[in-house]
């Protein structure tokens, strides 16, 4: 009982550090979920009249769906209708540049490490950052435009590019797609958009960051990027949440669309509250992310680093239909506490000659279940196509779970699916072998894991990989002994 | 209630027969979850149309001509569902008795069979005209042949409980054949007693007839089971594998192989669970899907908790040999337990255009390179029979074939 109270909040900090609240105050818009509601967001965006039909429709589908109970998951039951739809740190006017923006917000995600200021130059990276249901600013935007890159809100792709916005929402994850996909449909806020003109490479990294602040909120962003043919982009995803003992929901739309030759690479580290030891409170992260290879010898790469939610449900898709067109996975998924996670992907060849790979390693420790769910589907008329699936589980401790679900449908003759899969725990000479060399239990832990997440890491860009590696050895404290 | 339930449970409760509670729970639980369809998620690959179009007559007698088998043992054979054999007649150390409804009735079959996936279970529950219970003790060997006749267009439920003392041995083959267009809906237990030793033979060749199966084994303490399933593929065939490993010491192990060709379509769910520790587990599962056949493997491998040093590994290789076959496998793992090692292996490809080309360069034909690269590829999980007489037998069958 020697510890005080400093020395426990310390270690909860050090555990979550990105687990503070910031004291602004917030818009709202009254709780519940109707086609008021809807018209207000719609109102409060100023949005096209499209848009708002657009919402309703899928809104009133949505009415017609039952909450998904496939995934090995216990998801408690959710009252719709008492979250917040939207929320928005107040300010007087929109702001114009980044200068304009609540200082409080600026600080907030320099807390965070997200360069959003003066250290924006130095990092490179442009950046979307998106508080609550608003994006706060993008960075960049004038360099980016003129290479003819569009990087900007959802919100503001809407007023300035609504052409763009109307051509390609939807059509990769339509708001029939499934339960959360429609929820986001009717009632998305905000979100990043990127737009990557014929034949550029886009001449940095481009960046979001989600966080979601206020209190009974979720937080419902779509992402859409276009990248024309020949074009090529790398972006990157973080978020993060309070502590809080209540469970908030995040159920994002990604699309993606590559034209011919086009490649996109979206890596993410999601960070979201993953709630305490006891698993209360923390994030319900029901993500839908597809990218549609829709040109020839275009290419999508999913890489993620899912440490944080309470929940995961979430599978980054790639419909390979153009000809020769690649799709690629990359995934660490570490779950601890109570954490549960069931993520995975989908590879759909429709394309001849396609290609996918994906590579799966989910750590499991505590009292957490962790799941990989996979389809590789071959169409009838795609020859020759190739996929090469690896999904590793390592588990640590007595009462925890790992699972591998893959379904493999091949109706091509012509079709070579590998897949393979493993469970095991920690090998005892592995970690024998560390500690004869001077490392602690939980350090050679942490090295072991490294290693056996490796192949995931090094598809990330140079930042995210040393983020993904503190954030794992964060999570993984207390796992061992 | 669906128009399959309709079709299918039509006859009212018998209550003369002593079986009527258990056949009440069967029909209660049916009507309560109903038949699966493309969403139930175990039925996904599986539709029930063709048992939707079927009309059922009642059963007509006929008798079907036995083959010759490799070994000596008892043969029990199921015509139509029904025995044909004289229990009386049964050598020592193998009894042959109806199922007391005492023994039925002490089962919980609700984990067992579950909701709408295991409607098959429940419905064969509640309409079995005859269940039978088979003892076995000492070194035996017992053949069960099921024949459907050409004739055949009703639909029948038959059920057994095989009992396998403990120390005992047995070799069991399930020869099942059938020529006709009904329903067989079979379901039978087998437990495997402590350090008992059971070699399972299956080999199925189906016609126009919807095959239902499901096997669910108890392994004790230190016994060891294995089956080795050679299906020739049929107009509907489903059959699920439930191994359940319950005792320290004991192995399960499954191999299988599936020849599919035109309007067939074979569906086998395995599981292996391991529900205690120190247990060891294999299974090895090949489709050759040619012509239009259609081909499901669900194979699922379920380590309990509390269950370390388990280890258990699956492997399936398939060959899709025509273009418009299809195979569709789903390898699951369900993984509780730190100290345990488990994996699975999964692929779906041609025959190697490689190893053609040198047996042609050494003069054979084309049809005959590929026909010795297919029994190459089919006859690898066969040789895992124990028995070199059954494992010959079963080989041979599948030269015939290919």
């Amino acid at each position: 009982m020697s510890q005080t109270v400093e020395q426990v909040q310390g270690v909860i900090q050090k555990r979550y550090a990105a687990g503070f609240t910031t004291d602004i105050e917030s818009d709202m818009i009254r709780p519940g979920l109707d086609e008021e509601i809807i018209a207000m967001i719609s109102a409060k965006k100023e949005e096209p009249e499209w848009m708002l039909e657009w919402r309703l429709k899928a809104y009133r589908h949505w009415l017609t769906m039952k909450t998904p109970n496939w995934a090995h998951l216990n998801i408690p039951a959710i009252d719709f209708q008492a979250l917040h739809y939207y929320a928005s740190p107040k300010q007087k006017n929109r702001p114009q540049s980044l200068d304009e923006v609540d200082p409080k917000l600026l600080e907030t995600f320099d807390r965070l490490g997200v360069p959003l200021h003066e250290r924006a130059r130095l990092a490179g990276v442009a950046v979307d950052a998106v508080f609550d249901s608003v994006s706060v600013g993008t960075t960049f935007q004038k360099e980016l435009k003129e290479a003819g890159v569009i990087f900007c809100s959802m919100s503001e792709a809407l007023q300035e590019h609504p052409d763009l916005v109307r051509e390609y929402i939807g059509s990769v994850v339509p708001h029939t797609d499934n339960f959360f996909a429609a929820l986001n449909s009717a009632v998305f806020s905000d979100g990043s958009f990127v737009y990557i003109p014929k034949d550029t490479v886009c001449p940095m990294e481009l960046s979001t960051y989600f966080r979601i602040n206020a209190r009974d909120t979720g937080q419902f962003e779509r992402t859409l990027i276009i990248a024309e043919p020949g074009s090529k982009v790398s972006y990157l995803e973080g978020c993060t949440a309070p502590m809080r003992d209540e469970n908030q929901l995040h159920a994002a739309v990604v699309e993606l669309v590559a034209l011919e030759k086009a490649q996109i690479k979206y890596s993410t580290v999601q960070n979201w509250y993953p709630g305490d030891e006891n698993g209360k409170g923390g994030i319900y992260n029901f993500v839908t992310k597809r990218g549609d290879c829709r040109g020839d010898d275009s290419r999508i790469s999913w890489t993620q680093v899912e440490t944080g939610s309470a929940i995961t449900w979430k599978y980054p898709s790639c419909i390979m239909r153009g000809e020769r067109s690649a799709g690629e996975f990359y995934s660490v998924a570490l779950t601890h506490n109570h954490q549960q996670a069931d993520t995975g992907t989908k590879m759909i060849h429709l394309g001849k000659d396609s290609t996918s790979k994906i590579i799966s390693k989910g750590i499991s420790a505590g009292r957490s279940n962790n799941s990989y769910r996979g389809l590789v589907r071959v169409a009838k008329k795609a020859t020759n196509v190739r996929n090469y699936t690896q999904c590793d589980s390592l588990l640590i401790g007595k009462t925890c779970g790992a699972h591998t679900f893959p379904y493999i449908e091949a109706a091509n003759a012509s079709a070579k699916v590998e897949h393979e899969a493993t469970t095991s725990r920690i090998g005892e000479d592995q970690l024998f072998y560390c500690r004869s060399r001077g490392l602690d239990e939980e350090e050679a832990v942490a090295l072991i894991v490294d290693g056996f997440c490796k192949e995931v890491f090094k598809e990330l860009p140079m930042e995210f990989a040393v983020e993904a590696k503190a954030l794992l050895e964060i999570s993984l404290e207390g796992s061992v002994g | 209630m669906s128009a399959l339930a309709e079709k299918l449970m039509v006859t009212p409760v018998d209550e003369t027969s002593g079986y009527d509670t258990i056949h009440e729970l069967g029909q209660q639980r049916l009507m309560q979850y109903g038949f699966p369809d493309m969403k139930t998620e175990e039925w996904k690959y599986t539709p029930l149309r063709v048992l939707e179009k079927r009309a059922f007559q009642d059963p007509i007698e006929a008798t079907t001509a036995l083959p010759s088998w490799p070994v000596d043992g008892v043969v029990l054979h199921f015509e139509q569902g029904v025995l044909t054999s004289d229990p009386a007649t049964l050598p020592e150390g193998v009894k042959l008795s109806p199922i007391s409804p005492d023994l039925l009735g002490k089962k919980d079959y609700d984990p067992l069979y579950g909701q709408r996936e295991g409607a098959f279970g429940w419905l064969n529950l509640a309409k079995f005209k005859q269940a039978w219970h088979l003892e076995i003790t000492g070194d035996q060997t017992v053949i069960l042949a099921t024949t459907l006749s050409k004739a055949f267009e009703a639909q029948v439920h038959p059920r057994l409980l095989i009992d396998v003392a403990a120390n005992a041995s047995l070799k069991l083959i399930e020869d099942q054949r059938d020529q006709g267009q009904g329903l067989i809906n079979i379901a039978c237990e087998i437990n495997v007693a402590e350090a008992a030793r059971v070699e399972h033979v299956i080999c199925r060749q189906n016609a126009e007839s919807v095959w239902i199966q499901r096997t669910d084994v108890d392994v004790a303490k230190d016994a060891d089971y294995r089956v080795s399933a050679f299906d020739r593929g049929g107009r509907l065939t489903r059959h699920d594998l439930n191994v359940h490993i319950k005792g320290a010491g004991a192995n399960g192990e499954i191999d299988g192989l599936v020849l599919l060709n035109d309007r067939q379509h074979v569906d086998w769910h395995t599981e292996i669970a391991h529900c205690v520790g120190h247990t060891n587990s294999r299974e090895a599962f090949r489709f050759l899907a040619d012509g239009s056949g259609v081909g499901v493997l669900n194979g699922r491998i379920h380590i309990h908790p509390d269950s370390d040093d388990s280890h258990s590994d699956l492997n399936t290789a398939n060959l899709l040999l025509s273009d418009d076959a299809r195979i569709n496998i789903k390898p699951e793992l369900e993984i509780y337990s730190e100290e345990v090692t488990a994996s699975h292996g999964a692929t779906i490809g041609q025959l190697d255009e490689g190893s053609l080309f040198y047996m042609r360069s050494r003069g054979l034909t084309e049809a005959e390179g590929l026909a010795l690269l297919k029994f190459g590829f089919a006859a690898e999980p066969m040789m895992q029979i124990q028995t070199p007489e059954i494992r010959e037998w079963v080989l041979g069958q599948l030269k015939e074939v290919l």
